[in-house]
């Protein structure tokens, strides 16, 4: 109860302090007006050195707008953000992702970036594959831009896929990639995948591979008989013992089971394969996902974006703030792959994966790198499915209900049950 | 005369204005009083019973954070006790009290007895003890809870050593609830302290009579100290119980915010906060916020009420 009571008395403090830092000191039209703008990300250190480092670039450029920086890593981001939005005191300038922009579109937090776009302080020129609609919601308002792009990908553990003698390749199917687990498992004795069927990206392309998708309409784009039987084949599988046991991956975390050698594969997105070869001692690569008919792997790019809350009153200045992160070569630079595959044509060609001082991480820049034209030459990148009000809870859902099953404390029919009545409440609320 | 008469005036006179004054200076008294108490005063209107207000009325409400509030009457009350997740914590919670809050007195109680006994270095061994409810409620040692009965760790290789291969605790739905009651059972030093203060209350003569009257350690325990120490018994209990249901910190560290695995550690509050902070049903987290408070009211007057049974005040002696 104090919980509650504490974080709206919080709430109603933060709507004095306003937006636009000290007094709103925002110019709304000119864009080099002064101002100071609050702009606060999720992520952790490595990402905080980068932006801050862009942030300056931008300061020198600009001297008369301030930008305070604020981070925490993802979740408490979310709930952080929550309470600020609903205080009437979000930050100006945020990172926000697909799961989020109808929930918050519909909470009239984020602003409708065209006004800023015909002002000339935006530009959506020249994004990669058009992931520039990314940040749209229904009706076609842009209330995001995207900052990077990437894709779903199976990260695996170079050595114990050569040790058992496995390789994978582009169009190989889902059952080819069932038996190579089991030939890891059989031959090194660890299981071959960390834990698959909770990871609602991933179940969203083997749904596109099939025609459907996980959200359609606002709604579920799937029914229970299809989840019944994802969740029960992962079951077997888990029981088999090709896919790790949910207990030792548990306990590795915030590590994963794939650096900590407890499994040899590991769907994630394309981006993340960073940490794997600062966290384990093996090689790790990206190999490209299975598919149904040999063919569509279901892939599209996501995205991570850039938002400007309503309640911002230096809005130019916000707009040309994100302009220079999206588009300036220096900032593309700095940045790298960070936050995904730079999404603009103008800070993808000034980066030059591979000529980072850690080794480990400029390897896995050129991997992502190498991935990304591999899938964009193999033409199978559609287009994201917009995701409804809700997206998030219901993703929190589906990863947690998969654990109950996994760990056996639920029946899959009553799993799936389950889900299908929380995803119904999520976006309701 | 007139100088008996002048004192006798005077002393009228001072009669009647020494109340004046003294109710002068009283109240010149209370001002301060409250002037001095007013951070606290503000702080409580402000932080606590402002807030509470408002979380009664959002309570009967259908509130996100950003909509207005819609009044829904008592169906977030019904909702939750069709919830299974509801029901789950609520599950969770009994089985954390219910196992956690005996141990722990245990615990406290048998420590405190060997540390009533006068011994060398006695303050040493008091202060080694109450140590850890110093810093029990840190969330770095829920950290270090986590590396303790991780796969491999110091728990597991120990029990592994004794032939019990129970393998890590975190990871396991079944047995991570029970690392949590360790985490409590080993902060006994609030309660260990009381108990031994109560210890200190019992007078001595009792135990020599006993003693005379040729009762054994065990007998004059269970007649004497136990009946001597109920007040405190009962505190304690009523405390730690209360403590107890509003576990949070420990669940949600320990269980890397997921209040999992397989919702093994959802203990209410973690549930609360999931509804309220990450769903956006304030509303439902308002009503089960103070379904817990009539929770704990229930629990307490239950105890209250039990109390007239084996509770001994002095004066039921006499």
């Amino acid at each position: 109860m104090l919980k509650v009571a504490g974080a709206s008395v919080a709430a109603l403090g933060l709507t004095a302090a306003g937006c636009g830092g000290d007094g709103g000191s925002g110019d709304a039209g000119n864009a080099d007006g002064p101002a100071t703008l609050r702009f606060a990300w999720w992520g952790g250190e490595p990402r905080a050195v980068k932006i801050k480092k862009a942030i300056a670039l931008f300061e020198k450029k600009n001297p008369k707008i301030k930008i305070k920086p604020e981070f925490t890593d993802y979740q408490a981001f979310w709930e952080k953000f929550q309470t600020q939005a609903s205080g009437g005191n979000p930050p100006d300038v945020f990172l926000n992702s697909v799961a989020f922009l109808a929930k918050y579109d519909k909470r009239g937090v984020l602003l409708d970036l065209k006004s800023q776009v015909d002002a000339g302080n935006l530009s959506l020129k020249n994004f990669r594959g058009g992931v520039e609609t990314a940040g749209q919601v229904s009706g076609g308002k842009q209330v995001a831009v995207p900052v990077g792009a990437n894709t779903m990908s199976l990260v695996i553990d170079k050595k114990a896929w050569d040790k058992a003698g496995v390789e994978p390749k582009f169009g190989w199917t889902w059952d080819e990639y069932f038996t190579s687990l089991q030939t890891i498992q059989d031959k090194l004795k660890i299981a071959g995948d960390t834990g698959y069927a909770g990871v609602m990206y991933l179940y969203d392309l083997y749904l596109r591979q099939n025609g459907k998708a996980f959200f359609k309409d606002g709604k579920l784009g799937f029914a229970q008989d299809d989840l019944t039987q994802w969740w029960s084949d992962y079951y077997k599988r888990v029981k088999s013992g090709i896919v790790a046991d949910p207990k030792k991956i548990e306990q590795v975390k915030p590590k994963s089971g794939l650096s900590a050698g407890l499994a040899g594969a590991e769907f994630t997105w394309d981006n993340f394969s960073v940490r794997y070869e600062g966290e384990g001692d093996s090689d790790y690569a990206l190999a490209p996902i299975p598919t149904t008919d040999g063919k569509d792997t279901g892939q599209y790019l996501g995205s991570l974006m850039l938002s400007i809350s309503t309640k911002c009153e230096a809005q130019a200045q916000a707009a040309k703030f994100i302009d220079f992160m999206v588009h300036d070569p220096e900032v593309g630079k700095v940045m790298g792959y960070d936050m995904g595959v730079l999404a603009t044509d103008d800070q993808f060609e000034a980066y030059k994966p591979g000529a980072e001082t850690d080794k480990a991480v400029a390897e896995a820049n050129k991997g992502i790198a190498a991935y990304e034209s591999d899938v964009e030459k193999a033409g199978v990148l559609g287009k994201i499915t917009p995701h409804p009000s809700g997206a998030d809870v219901v993703e929190a859902a589906f990863l947690r209900i998969a654990g109950d099953v996994a760990n056996a404390k639920q029946k899959v029919p009553a799993a799936v049950k389950q889900f299908f009545s929380e995803a119904e409440a999520a976006f309701q609320a | 005369m007139s100088l008996v008469k002048d004192a006798t005036v005077l002393a009228e006179e001072v009669n009647v204005v020494r109340p004046v004054a003294q109710k002068r200076r009283g109240r010149r008294d209370n001002l301060a009083g409250y002037l001095f108490m007013s951070p606290w005063l503000a702080g409580f209107l402000l932080l606590t019973a402002g807030p509470m207000i408002a979380s009664l009325y959002y309570a009967f409400t259908d509130y996100n954070l950003f909509a207005a509030p819609k009044w829904i009457g008592f169906d977030n009350f019904t909702a939750m006790f069709d919830d299974p997740r509801w029901q789950k914590s609520v599950q969770v919670t009994l089985k954390y009290v219910v196992i956690g809050t005996p141990l722990k007195l245990l615990l406290a109680l048998g420590v405190a007895l060997l540390l009533n006994q006068s011994r060398r270095g006695q303050g040493l061994y008091r202060a080694a003890f109450y140590a850890p409810s110093l810093i029990g409620a840190s969330v770095s040692v829920g950290f270090v809870w986590r590396a303790l009965f991780s796969d491999n760790a110091v728990v597991d290789k120990g029990l592994g050593s004794l032939g019990l291969n129970l393998g890590g605790w975190i990871g396991d739905p079944d047995m991570i609830l029970y690392s949590l009651v360790a985490l409590t059972v080993w902060q006994f030093g609030a309660p260990m302290v009381i108990f031994l203060a109560g210890l200190k209350q019992v007078p001595r003569e009792l135990y020599e009579a006993a003693a005379v009257d040729g009762a054994g350690p065990l007998r004059r325990f269970w007649n004497i100290t136990l009946p001597m120490i109920s007040p405190v018994l009962f505190f304690n209990v009523l405390l730690e119980s209360i403590h107890s249901f509003q576990i949070f910190g420990s669940a949600y560290v320990v269980s890397n915010t997921f209040c999992g695995p397989a919702d093994a550690t959802l203990v209410y509050t973690c549930y609360l906060y999931q509804k309220g902070f990450q769903q956006s049903q304030m509303g439902f987290a308002s009503a089960m916020a103070w379904m817990l408070l009539l929770a704990v009211a229930l629990v307490t007057v239950v105890l209250f009420w039990s109390q007239k049974k084996w509770v001994h005040y002095e004066e039921d002696v006499k």
